[in-house]
């Protein structure tokens, strides 16, 4: 058992950090609001509470939760624009958004090392840090899926009219959503920032974007498990099959259409649905 | 270079011709928007599906002309096939990345994801092929001319890539409005089922607009190929993010927009370019996209569509 | 006790008027039928209530507030619930989830509690599933609980739709052709639960095409016709109107 930990630790590591991004993705897809911005809100929350650190000196244990509140905070300022949006023009928005993050981040060169990024930010978030961190942020996640919020974000989900005409208002949910998917990613950013020595500017960019959808849409959209599942098999899948190392984006780019084509609700979420119909059926 | 053409002209004359020059490389590279944002603008306009995979198709149709090139066949010959190559690789994605999604109703959500996993495959293939490498068209492809007048200088390569860009659009334009296809498609677009009912068949129609947008990314391919002589299999990753820009300014799925669009983008580009530190233009630019999100999300020229509740999809 | 009261409602879509100068009552504790034939503008009226499209002129009251202008999730909150004449449910969901959101004026708990889970929003789910499962009971709807609310058969569907907006618990109640496509035993069961509901002192407003259905059950009637009032009155003061009769058969 400890073999098989030390042995795997990197890979452990970095399905433990994804799935905190995934689940960010996950809880905006969760509400409808189509937003792809986890990316540029993981930069914010990685590079304040990286700077925090390494500028003024301040504790992780301040600056990480630091960058959580500013993940929060970015999102609640661009929700209000974006909740007078829908659909693409939400997706197009946010891209546009981690496409300003990233470029004004490779502009300020002087306080965040532009294209160099950051280097040797201390390292100090291993996996006992990031197990209960994820443990915790899923346990969030479940909690809204559970009450009021998660039953108002599962009607604007499917349909916004009827969601409304119960007295859901949409704009403050979606708001609430999309803070809380920031914070999720700003959180996340500190810890990776914590936890890789370094940072640079481009590991938040369309890759960043690509991956996180990726996980969400394979694992499944609706129940928690389905993002963390997602992040595990498709952490897991170039490790176990070496060929699949090598082609592993377009692996990423096969794989990305065939769950969408022919299964959209991913493989959690089609295995629960499954599952649920054969005891439906049975008297 | 600017300050050793003009020496001999007063400064504010000299000032004036930076500017039309500034505006007029601007309107060129315009021109190659218009031809890339066209089909990425016609094809969710019609089908409301926003095609992510069309940077990839551009790329594909540089490597195709710069693979004729490389063949010793001419260049005109290699601006056909990538037009036709283009054309015909767009009907492949609509065939394999979004034919079973308009079954399944979420075609707006799908039809990303799918196109983005089709990008990734295409650019990958690219990557193989090029071995990561940027491929440039071997010397004197593009015989290098430059006539000036008023204190603009033109290149024959610039007068090729407008003339290419008018004669698309408009042909373009002919096909989408004078023609029984383009009527067909129209109809498609308003109404699927009615359509069907009267005797249009969808996929045809699916067909036509997948190749008409094809085929103008192709050729904008080929002229960003020839305008920056690099080609590479990222190439198409700015257009696309671009793109955006190019169809919001003019109004998603609007056809005239996305020409207006393209043209102010260009001009706006190559100021910004020009006048503020090379650093922040993407900032700016994206920044725009995102304040006219905010102030008038349905652009210069669409329909009130962006701020629309989502129903039953 | 609060009536919903529209006042010279008028709506233009460019050109063409839908709904001109309308006024009409919806009192509490009473059913209102709203008829007319295809196109008299009768489910514009309705999105015109309920915030889903601005009006051109006039205004809509509910008691003493004034909703003209408010948004559609105002209008939910005012305590306006309504059904939606092509059935939209959340179809993924179960029927339990679905008439559970329909609660969501009601829950009081805030957005903290909500986020960790904390024992007050747990408290309020459990009431609120013993609620629904009242209401479940009441429609006779028990065994569907748990199936996803897309797979029920239509007349099923309808009254799941009407089990969330009762779940509402509203002072109005909009029902738009609530028997459209049930045989008349259906038809009667559900008849029967509006009764009830009117008798708890709800206001109804009901839209309706089956003729026998609105004369059996409302106590007042308006009718429409191009978008304009032509008649209101009891159900047989209705049925004798020559300009009914003329929209009716189209003399």
């Amino acid at each position: 058992m400890i073999k098989f930990l030390a042995a795997y630790r990197p890979l452990i590591d970095l399905f433990l950090l994804q799935s905190g991004y995934a689940l960010s993705q996950y809880i905006v897809l969760r509400a409808g609001v189509f937003s792809i911005a986890s990316a540029g809100l993981a930069a914010i929350g990685a590079y304040v509470a990286a700077l925090l650190t390494m500028r003024l000196g301040l504790s992780p244990i301040l600056s990480i939760p630091i960058g959580a509140v500013a993940g929060l905070a970015s999102a609640l300022l661009i929700s209000w624009p974006l909740a007078r949006l829908r659909g693409v023009y939400q997706a197009i928005a946010t891209l546009a958004f981690v496409q300003i993050v990233l470029s004004l981040n490779l502009y300020a060169e002087a306080v965040t090392g532009g294209a160099m990024g950051l280097n040797g930010i201390p390292s100090l978030v291993g996996t006992w840090t990031l197990l209960p961190v994820l443990i915790g942020v899923g346990y969030v996640v479940t909690a809204v899926n559970a009450n009021k919020l998660g039953r108002a974000f599962e009607a604007m989900r499917q349909d916004e009219a009827v969601a409304a005409s119960l007295g859901v208002s949409v704009t403050l949910n979606q708001s609430i959503a999309f803070g809380l998917s920031g914070a999720i990613a700003g959180l996340y950013g500190g810890l990776e920032a914590f936890h890789s020595y370094a940072l640079e500017p481009n590991q938040f960019g369309f890759a960043f974007v690509v991956a996180t959808l990726s996980y969400v849409v394979f694992g499944g959209r609706r129940s928690v498990l389905g993002p963390i599942i997602g992040t595990a098999v498709l952490v897991a899948l170039p490790e176990l099959a070496r060929p699949l190392a090598e082609n592993r984006t377009l692996a990423y780019g096969v794989l990305l259409m065939l769950v969408i084509n022919f299964m959209p609700r991913g493989i959690v979420d089609s295995l629960l649905e499954y599952v649920h119909r054969r005891r439906m059926a049975r008297p | 270079m600017w300050e050793a053409f003009d020496v001999g002209l007063p400064d504010q004359a000299a000032g004036r011709a930076m500017i039309a020059q500034q505006l007029l490389n601007g309107l060129v590279s315009g021109g190659v928007y218009a031809l890339f944002a066209l089909g990425f603008t016609l094809v969710f306009g019609l089908h409301g599906i926003l095609n992510l995979a069309h940077g990839g198709v551009l790329m594909a149709g540089a490597f195709i002309a710069y693979y004729t090139v490389q063949a010793g066949l001419p260049l005109a010959l290699g601006l056909v096939l990538a037009i036709i190559g283009g054309g015909l690789l767009s009907v492949l994605l609509e065939f394999t990345a979004f034919r079973r999604l308009r079954r399944s109703g979420e075609v707006e959500f799908g039809a990303i994801i799918s196109s983005i996993g089709a990008n990734l495959v295409l650019v990958t293939i690219a990557q193989r092929i090029s071995h990561t490498q940027v491929m440039r068209f071997p010397f004197g492809t593009f015989p290098i001319v430059i006539y000036q007048f008023l204190g603009v200088r033109v290149s024959a390569l610039q007068l090729f890539m407008a003339a290419c860009s008018l004669v698309l659009v408009v042909i373009l334009t002919f096909c989408l409005y004078r023609t029984g296809a383009g009527r067909q498609i129209r109809a498609v677009a308003s109404n699927e089922r009615a359509a069907v009912l009267v005797g249009t068949n969808p996929n045809a129609v699916y067909f036509q607009t997948f190749f008409l947008s094809g085929a103008l990314a192709g050729a904008a391919g080929v002229l960003v190929g020839l305008a920056f002589n690099s080609i590479h299999f990222m190439m198409g990753e700015p257009y696309l993010l671009r793109g955006f820009v190019v169809i919001i300014l003019g109004g998603l799925g609007s056809v005239p927009g996305a020409m207006l669009g393209s043209l102010l983008f260009g001009m706006i580009q190559t100021l910004t370019i020009a006048y503020l530190p090379s650093g922040l233009t993407d900032a700016i630019i994206y920044s725009i996209l995102f304040l006219i999100l905010l102030v008038r999300p349905n652009g210069l020229l669409g329909k009130p569509a962006a701020g629309v509740m989502r129903g039953r999809r | 006790m609060t009536t919903l009261v529209l006042d010279h409602v008028t709506k233009r879509f460019g050109g063409l008027v839908a709904t001109n100068d309308v006024s009409l009552a919806i009192p509490p504790a009473r059913i209102t039928g709203v008829i007319g034939p295809n196109g008299a503008g009768k489910t514009t009226i309705v999105n015109l209530i309920t915030g889903m499209l601005p009006l051109t002129a006039g205004a809509i009251r509910l008691g003493g507030r004034d909703l003209t202008h408010a948004a559609a999730h105002e209008v939910g909150r005012a305590g306006i619930a309504r059904t939606f004449q092509n059935i939209r449910l959340l179809r993924e969901a179960s029927v339990a989830d679905n008439i559970m959101v329909g609660f969501h004026r009601h829950e009081a708990v805030s957005v903290t509690a909500s986020l960790f889970g904390l024992p007050s929003a747990r408290r309020e789910t459990a009431r609120i599933r013993v609620r629904t499962q009242a209401l479940l009971e009441r429609f006779g709807m028990q065994r569907f609980a748990d199936h996803p609310a897309g797979a029920l058969a239509y007349g099923h569907q309808r009254r799941v739709e009407m089990m969330r907006a009762l779940a509402t618990e509203p002072d109005i109640l909009i029902l738009d052709e609530p028997v459209a496509g049930m045989n008349d035993v259906e038809a009667r069961e559900l008849g029967d639960i509006f009764e009830d509901l009117a008798r708890s002192g709800m206001g109804i407003m009901l839209i309706e095409h089956n003729m026998r259905f609105v004369m059996r059950l409302c106590a007042n009637i308006f009718v429409l016709d191009g978008g304009r009032l032509i008649a209101e009155g009891p159900p047989d003061a209705i049925a004798a109107d020559p300009a009914v009769i003329t929209a009716y058969l189209g003399i």
